[in-house]
């Protein structure tokens, strides 16, 4: 995914040795390469021509303007490093996603003093760069997508950040790596009806829908819920409209086995347990986690469900997968 | 991927600089080809705005091989500039209605470099230049816009980039042009086709140089080393017509002059340049000729044989240059006011330079007997009796001489008795020549005007003469003018003086009707002296010239060298821009209210109270209070008003009481210094 020569081992080490993996990073000359584009070299060319007809005519303003271009291929150098340099960036956080869909990280730009900058690019995919202006504003927030392949921690490696601007004879760039991981949850494969595992609680499946009395966590916001159940301030905090879920009682208590799949290989069972626990995590059930070597307490909300899914994520999976 | 589209502000300031590239050109190009442009224009424009779609493959099949056929019938031959610079053009204007991707932008681009270009090859006037310039800046803008995000909709903004970046390129081109070691062309090139001639040419009918009197284009310019000759001694030969055509009743050149070889630096000097006698000082000059697409080159009598390897001197001690002038030729030279040239004469040339028809103009014939009887066989007398019938008798000086029929020295001399220089030149000659004595047409210029802000002589096609010389035994060739007799204000004065209302009465409006006015007079000349250096210095900095220019100012220096000093200076002054770049403090990105207080600061800091990093302004202020009491009040005013505007929500963006409080105090601090 990531451009080829970041395939070459040698350079992988030099690079981490010449910018070491940090959360924000301030490009200067040593992050900085610079070399003329393809049109830039057809451009030399068209100057090389002009300077011939220069000569060929004997004509001293035509010998003026070629060297007029050449200057600006020269100066144009420097504006181009300039759209680079002295910029910011900084890791803004990451969402978690499933395999194969894409994980979001994002990333913030950050300028300092009176320097502005110009159509930078940036993104983990060549193919699928974000553009970013800093003129009037300081600092711009880029939210870019990596592909996931494999459940685990993905850390996408190092981003490209590059610019053509102004004139586009010359491409400066810069590989940073921003120390950024994030998880990827195992793909889930739809694995029919939740066992219903007889509970452990007494009271039964009675089940109180927007009932008043506990709170017992959060959910994601669907369209019908009572707007007054809407936890506000945890919207203005991160964006995710989440609806408060209040019970009178624990409701069914479910066990997610291992064991429910027999004769499956690890990673199919884990794609199986995923798809239950995005199904509980919908209702208000419980649910707990069973696999070998591991166990979750049944419980509900959020951060069980993010909980779970990591250790699903997670299992057996001792090693980070680099974004390929 | 179709989905790429090229940057609106791109195409914008794209399709504004293709037509101003084209348009100079429009005047040379046929008319098919310049329609053809403009529809490719038009259908872009429509594209732009949606309104249209781009053409089909067939219609631009179509349109390619309009063009084709447009410049073929248009042109003709191939062998000349102007085809290719049309096939250019017509390619440019083609590429537009097939521009879908960036790739394609910047082939339009590339070609708009290039085209505008060639404007340089028709014209390289000053303002042509600012025109060219203008053009690359707006067609750097569409580079810009190119690499802009697609969001980005200020073609201002973008316009100024691209005069920014062409604004520094501009010492770093100043440099390569001075430094780059210039070298002759690597192969021919053909230029323009079949150019009309301009200025005298080699023959002379009567009304010829009247025809030029009427212009007031440029010849050339004569730069002097130390003082200008009088001006009524400047007479700048150009060609000398030796021969009456009687069919034609013209005098043409005569081969003769090319007997017995040519004088040229180099070569051996020819048996007649010991005829050659100079006396007294040299006089030095350069002159800097317009292209006139003929051979001849204009000096002072008598000069020595040319530095300049492609100029002959001939013995009818003029110049013949060996290529046709097409552009702008410089030349220096060395001349003798006073001279003694060809003391005897062979019988042959005798023979040529006294041969008249005997059966054309009868009474002139009669007349010259006569007159050669009362002179008794003297020429020197016979020169001034002649001389003294064209002061006494009634005849005119106009620039609007009647049309002389056969035998039209009799007509002239006879009945009309109207004529110009060249009337006058051409019926003494063939006067002289009926009594025997060897005389020749000379054609030229004379005169000139002289600008004192360039010290240099101007001369214009309105300065063009013909005067004569005459042939004395044991003296040689000397100059007899014969319009000094009836019009001496025309070589005391110069033609305005002696024309008076019929000067340049055809030309609509001419700086040089105008030349008595004072202030126009003034600017005129300064533009004058401007374009004298520009292209002296600029379009005539030549491979020659930039040796004598840096061995000038360089001392004894190769080529080698100019090219390691070139680089050196390059990229110092490259490094110096971008440093200047990375460092300079911006004030953008700032509300009008904090430029404004960094104004006040500024002031403050002329006071020698720089504000400290990171002073807090309440802070500033009371340390400038306790230092200088006069400006407290002032100052603190300031920084209450900046506080309320910047720090307190709701206050206006920008502040007009915050503005009175730093003019107030700016008069403070002006009243402090005084």
């Amino acid at each position: 995914m990531t451009s080829s020569v970041l395939r070459s081992d040698r350079f992988r080490r030099w690079l981490n040795q010449r910018m070491p993996p940090a959360n924000a990073i301030t490009l200067d000359q040593r992050k900085i390469f610079i070399l003329p584009t393809r049109q830039g070299l057809y451009f030399a060319l068209l100057v090389v021509f002009m300077v011939m007809a220069g000569i060929n005519y004997q004509n001293s303003l035509v010998f003026g303007l070629a060297f007029l271009l050449a200057s600006m291929f020269m100066v144009s150098i420097l504006h181009t490093f300039r759209n680079l340099s002295g910029l910011t960036i900084q890791a803004g956080g990451s969402k978690p996603a499933f395999a194969g869909e894409d994980a979001e990280f994002t990333v913030i730009l950050t300028r300092h003093g009176a320097r502005t900058y110009e159509a930078l690019q940036l993104g983990w995919n060549p193919e699928l760069l974000a553009d970013a202006d800093l003129i009037e504003n300081t600092d711009a927030r880029l939210r870019l997508f990596v592909q996931s392949q494999k459940r685990g921690l993905l850390n996408p490696g190092r981003m490209l950040v590059q610019t053509y601007y102004p004139v586009g004879l010359f491409r400066a760039w810069s590989w940073v790596d921003l120390d950024v991981s994030t998880v990827i949850y195992p793909s889930p494969v739809p694995a029919g009806p939740i066992p219903s595992v007889p509970s452990t609680s007494n009271e039964g499946d009675m089940m109180v829908r927007d009932g008043v009395e506990d709170f017992s966590g959060f959910r994601e916001y669907q369209p019908g819920d009572p707007l007054r159940h809407v936890a506000w301030k945890s919207y203005a905090r991160s964006d995710e409209l989440l609806t408060k879920e209040y019970s009178a009682f624990a409701d069914r208590r479910v066990w997610l086995e291992w064991e429910h799949f027999q004769g499956m290989d690890r990673e199919a069972r884990l794609s199986r347990l995923c798809y239950w626990v995005v199904q509980l995590a919908r209702g208000s059930d419980t649910y707990g986690l069973r696999l070998p070597g591991v166990e979750i307490e049944p419980d509900n909300g959020l951060e069980h469900r993010e909980r779970v899914l990591k250790t699903l994520a997670l299992f057996e999976q001792p090693t980070m997968s680099h974004a390929e | 991927m179709n989905i790429y589209q090229i940057p609106r502000n791109s195409l914008a300031w794209m399709l504004v600089a293709q037509a101003l590239v084209i348009l100079p050109h429009v005047e040379r190009l046929p008319v098919w080809t310049s329609l053809l442009c403009l529809l490719c224009g038009i259908w872009r424009v429509m594209v732009f705005t949606g309104r249209w779609s781009f053409p089909g493959k067939w219609t631009k099949v179509a349109f390619v091989i309009a063009g084709i056929a447009a410049l073929i019938v248009g042109y003709r031959s191939a062998m000349s500039l102007d085809p290719w610079v049309g096939l250019l053009i017509t390619m440019f204007a083609l590429k537009l209605l097939e521009m879908h991707d960036r790739r394609d932008a910047y082939v339009v681009v590339v070609l708009a470099y290039f085209v505008t270009l060639t404007q340089f090859l028709y014209d390289q006037t000053i303002p042509s230049t600012l025109y060219v310039y203008f053009t690359v800046i707006l067609i750097t803008a569409s580079l810009i816009g190119l690499n802009q995000t697609r969001t980005h909709s200020r073609p201002w903004y973008t316009f100024r980039r691209a005069s920014v970046i062409l604004a520094q390129s501009l010492p770093l081109m100043v440099i390569l042009f001075v430094l780059f070691p210039r070298i002759s062309p690597l192969w021919s090139v053909p230029l323009h086709q079949d150019q009309g001639v301009t200025g005298v040419t080699d023959v002379m009918r009567p009304g010829d140089i009247a025809l030029l009197g009427q212009s007031d284009e440029l010849a050339f310019r004569a730069t002097f080393e130390g003082d200008v000759p009088p001006i009524s001694l400047l007479y700048w030969r150009g060609l000398v017509l030796g021969r009456f055509d009687a069919e034609d009743e013209s005098w043409v050149h005569l081969q003769r002059s090319f007997f017995g070889g040519v004088y040229r630096k180099g070569n051996d000097a020819p048996a007649w340049t010991e005829q050659f006698e100079y006396i007294g000082a040299p006089t030095r000059y350069s002159v800097l000729m317009e292209p006139t697409n003929q051979n001849w080159v204009f000096s002072l009598s008598l000069p020595e044989p040319a530095n300049d390897e492609g100029m002959a001197l001939l013995r009818d001690y003029r110049f013949y240059a060996l290529a046709d002038i097409r552009s702008k030729k410089r030349y220096e030279l060395t001349s003798y006011l006073n001279y003694r040239v060809e003391p005897t004469l062979s019988n042959m040339d005798r023979y040529w330079y006294s041969l008249v028809p005997d059966d054309v103009n009868p009474r002139t014939h009669e007349l010259a007997a006569s007159l050669m009887q009362d002179a008794g066989g003297d020429a020197q007398a016979f020169v001034s009796r002649a001389l003294g019938l064209f002061n006494e008798q009634a005849f005119i000086y106009t620039l609007k001489p009647p049309v002389l029929g056969n035998n039209g020295v009799d007509e002239f001399l006879f009945e009309t008795r109207r004529g110009f220089c060249e009337h006058y030149a051409g019926a003494f000659v063939f006067l002289a020549r009926a009594a025997g004595i060897p005389a020749r047409v000379v054609v030229g210029y004379q005169g000139g005007e002289y600008n004192d802000v360039g010290n240099y002589v101007e001369v214009r096609q309105f300065d063009a003469h013909a005067w004569t010389e005459v042939w004395f035994e044991g003296e040689g060739w000397r100059r007899i003018d014969p319009t000094t007799a009836v019009a001496p204000d025309r070589i005391e004065s110069g033609l305005e003086v002696a024309l008076d209302e019929e000067f340049l009465s055809d030309v609509t409006l001419s700086w040089m009707k105008f030349r008595h006015t004072l202030i126009l007079s003034e600017i005129r000349l300064q533009l004058s002296a401007m374009v004298m250096y520009w292209d002296t210095f600029v379009i005539g900095y030549t491979p020659e010239m930039q040796m004598s220019v840096l061995s000038r100012y360089l001392g004894d220096i190769d080529k080698k060298e100019i090219g390691m000093l070139m680089l050196a200076l390059f990229f110092s002054v490259l490094a110096v821009i971008g440093l200047v770049m990375l460092l300079k403090r911006s004030t953008r990105g700032l509300t009008p209210v904090e430029k404004e207080y960094l104004r006040f600061c500024d002031m403050l800091a002329r006071q020698g109270m720089p504000r400290e990093m990171g002073e807090a302004p309440l802070d500033y202020a009371a340390r400038v209070g306790q230092a200088r009491s006069d400006l407290k009040d002032a100052a603190d005013k300031v920084t209450q008003r900046f506080i309320a505007a910047n720090y307190i929500d709701d206050a206006p963006e920008d502040d007009t009481e915050l503005r009175r409080a730093i003019r107030t105090f700016r008069l403070k601090t002006l009243g402090a210094n005084v």
